[in-house]
């Protein structure tokens, strides 16, 4: 059933200096332009910094090549940009990501569908401060999930949500999704069949009570 | 021809090359298509960039002048907007519906294949 009233996406994200303050943020759905903007203001800078996933990234390709490959599966991509306030009042452009609709429930023991978060990217806090005015950062990392979790939900998907920590991240990566409160698949559980892939153990979600936790906790920031 | 260049030739992709490309890709997982992603290695299976000579756009926007999001689920209609806003420019948008329109036969005649095996 889907959430009753529907939740918004959130408008405010902690600050990254300082978690119990609150900064403006806003959603919009992702376009080519936007996608080349990152490519070419952030991708070089991102490139530099071995220990992002990310750094080898272009969305300017990643974007269309998801949207097709999921349409051949007969799923749909919802591709969001995150914007961050900058000291000059307007907003620039600070985290992205590429969610698919209708996936395989990763818990095969309660068959259902759910939400995937298949590429997040949040910007270098430093290039943004450096270089865009953003004195002030937000703080993405929950923000990425939540979104997730809120389509699931008005989709009538519970906030049942699914995600594969990239290798590039290392145990580090694992660590921010564990903190972020999701639920780690056991390497030794299987997979649903039409996910044609060895569990490596770097499978998180989030089941329905996780999920209405989650969304519970960052409610005041919508 | 497609939308998309050969990351070689600097020629455009015939659609034919990009659909095979596509049902490659659609053969592998997610959680498979990210670590090739991650390792750089995209183009091994994907050898498409995006036509150059868009414009990027500016650095800063008002708030004025975001569309914010709707969390809610997308209609048909938004849906089919929506994949023609990420699709690189400078093509024609029968061009366009043309490589999303030989991508869904390709699955149609797979899934067809399939239930008569």
């Amino acid at each position: 059933m889907a959430s009753n009233p529907p939740r918004n996406f959130v408008r405010f994200a902690p600050s990254k200096a300082d978690k119990s303050r609150l900064v403006d943020i806003r959603i919009t759905l992702m376009t080519g332009g936007d996608a080349l903007w990152w490519d070419a203001r952030l991708g070089p800078w991102h490139a530099r910094i071995a220990s992002r996933a990310d750094r080898l990234w272009s969305w300017s390709v990643l974007l269309p090549m998801c949207h097709l490959v999921q349409l051949a599966k007969r799923r749909f991509c919802r591709p969001l940009v995150i914007w961050a306030r900058a000291d000059n009042g307007q907003f620039v452009r600070a985290g992205m990501s590429i969610l698919i609709e209708q996936y395989p429930y990763l818990d095969v023991s309660a068959p259902n569908e759910s939400h995937f978060v298949w590429f997040i990217s949040a910007a270098d806090s430093g290039v943004l401060g450096s270089r865009y005015g953003v004195s002030d950062p937000p703080a993405l990392g929950r923000v990425l999930l939540d979104n997730a979790i809120v389509l699931s939900q008005n989709a009538g998907l519970s906030g049942r949500m699914g995600l594969h920590a990239a290798a590039a991240g290392g145990a580090g990566l694992l660590t921010v999704y564990v903190k972020c409160g999701l639920l780690q698949l056991p390497a030794t559980a299987p997979l649903p069949t039409s996910i044609r892939r060895k569990n490596d153990g770097r499978f998180f979600y989030a089941d329905q009570p996780v999920a209405e936790a989650l969304a519970a906790l960052l409610d005041p920031a919508r | 021809m497609s939308e998309f260049m050969l990351l070689d030739a600097k020629a455009p992709a015939t659609m034919e090359a990009v659909v095979e490309a596509v049902m490659r890709l659609s053969a592998l997982s997610e959680a498979q298509i990210l670590e090739l992603v991650s390792a750089g290695k995209l183009s091994e299976v994907f050898p498409f960039r995006p036509k150059s000579g868009q414009e990027i756009p500016p650095d800063f926007v008002s708030e004025d002048d975001l569309v914010e999001a709707s969390a809610l689920p997308l209609n048909r209609e938004q849906r089919s907007a929506l994949v023609q806003s990420s699709m690189p420019s400078h093509t024609k948008s029968g061009q366009r519906r043309g490589l999303l329109g030989a991508a869904r036969t390709f699955t149609r005649k797979k899934i067809k294949r399939s239930s008569e095996d």
